[in-house]
């Protein structure tokens, strides 16, 4: 993670950036909406989005961010904007139409179901997954954040973690698609 | 580690283009050749997936936590007028 002021490995500290991000790029964001007659809670939802893609670019060890930060989430407001501006709706929020996984795949309840399944009975191995592949923390600070002694035993749990909700997803899909078509 | 989880391990680095060339080789073979191994790669992509929608959602939940604290809390009065004044 190249995070410029801020390390974001729990969730205060990444409560402190999202408050430094919304005072800074907020404005600029919520006035262009304005401007273009939308919302306050449109303005909200865009910005929410952005900030999802540029915490997704910051954890990207390839990022360079070139320009300042308020600017550049600015520009993905305005892209997000004027897609969903041009597909003739409403703003309406990242979920619903954006990357393959959501567009395809996340609509059918059975993946719903499957998530909520997964957020609740394995939330321990969910949120060590999401340490590893969404946050892309350093092994040795998910070992830490974990309380591993060891960034073998952290690793270890990581694979045994991905064989667990693997073999879950694989097991209630079949189940849950059984069962509702 | 356990066979199975040094099968994990295997299709983590071949997702995430690991290793060295000499094995990277090896498991496209195995790939082709076993239609098993083959499966368990697409169940592990579509794990990912389900950890990036997580992820998704979880961060969207603090971000919600934020928003709810700025435009609720006494604290951050000013900056509330100044959005809430462009929507008038």
């Amino acid at each position: 993670m190249v995070s410029l002021k801020f390390s974001v490995n729990t969730p205060a500290e990444r409560e402190r950036l999202f408050i430094h991000l919304y005072k800074t790029a907020f404005p600029a964001t919520a006035r262009y909406v304005s401007k273009k007659g939308g919302s306050f809670d449109e303005a909200k939802d865009v910005f929410q989005d952005a900030l999802v893609v540029y915490y997704e670019k910051l954890t990207d060890s390839s990022f360079v961010l070139c320009v300042d930060e308020s600017s550049y989430i600015l520009g993905i407001a305005k892209h997000l904007w004027a897609k969903s501006f041009r597909e003739g709706i409403r703003y309406t929020p990242l979920d619903h139409h954006d990357t393959e996984f959501i567009e395809y795949e996340n609509d059918k309840p059975s993946n719903q179901m499957l998530l909520h399944y997964l957020e609740t009975a394995g939330q321990k191995c969910m949120e060590m997954l999401k340490a590893f592949y969404y946050d892309k923390l350093p092994v040795a600070g998910i070992a830490r954040l974990f309380g591993y002694s060891t960034v073998h035993s952290a690793t270890v749990q990581k694979y045994k973690c991905l064989e667990k909700v693997r073999d879950t997803i694989k097991e209630k899909s079949l189940a849950y698609e059984d069962f509702i078509e | 580690m356990r066979i199975s989880l040094n099968k994990i391990e295997q299709i983590d680095n071949h997702l995430f283009s690991r290793g060295n060339a000499k094995d990277r080789l090896i498991f496209e073979a195995m790939l082709i050749l076993d239609p098993a191994l083959k499966s368990q790669l697409s169940w592990q992509k579509k794990t990912l997936d389900f950890v990036q929608h997580y992820g998704r959602k979880k961060m969207k939940a603090e971000m919600e936590s934020v928003h709810r604290q700025l435009f609720s809390d006494p604290a951050h009065q000013r900056f509330r007028n100044k959005i809430l004044s462009l929507f008038k």
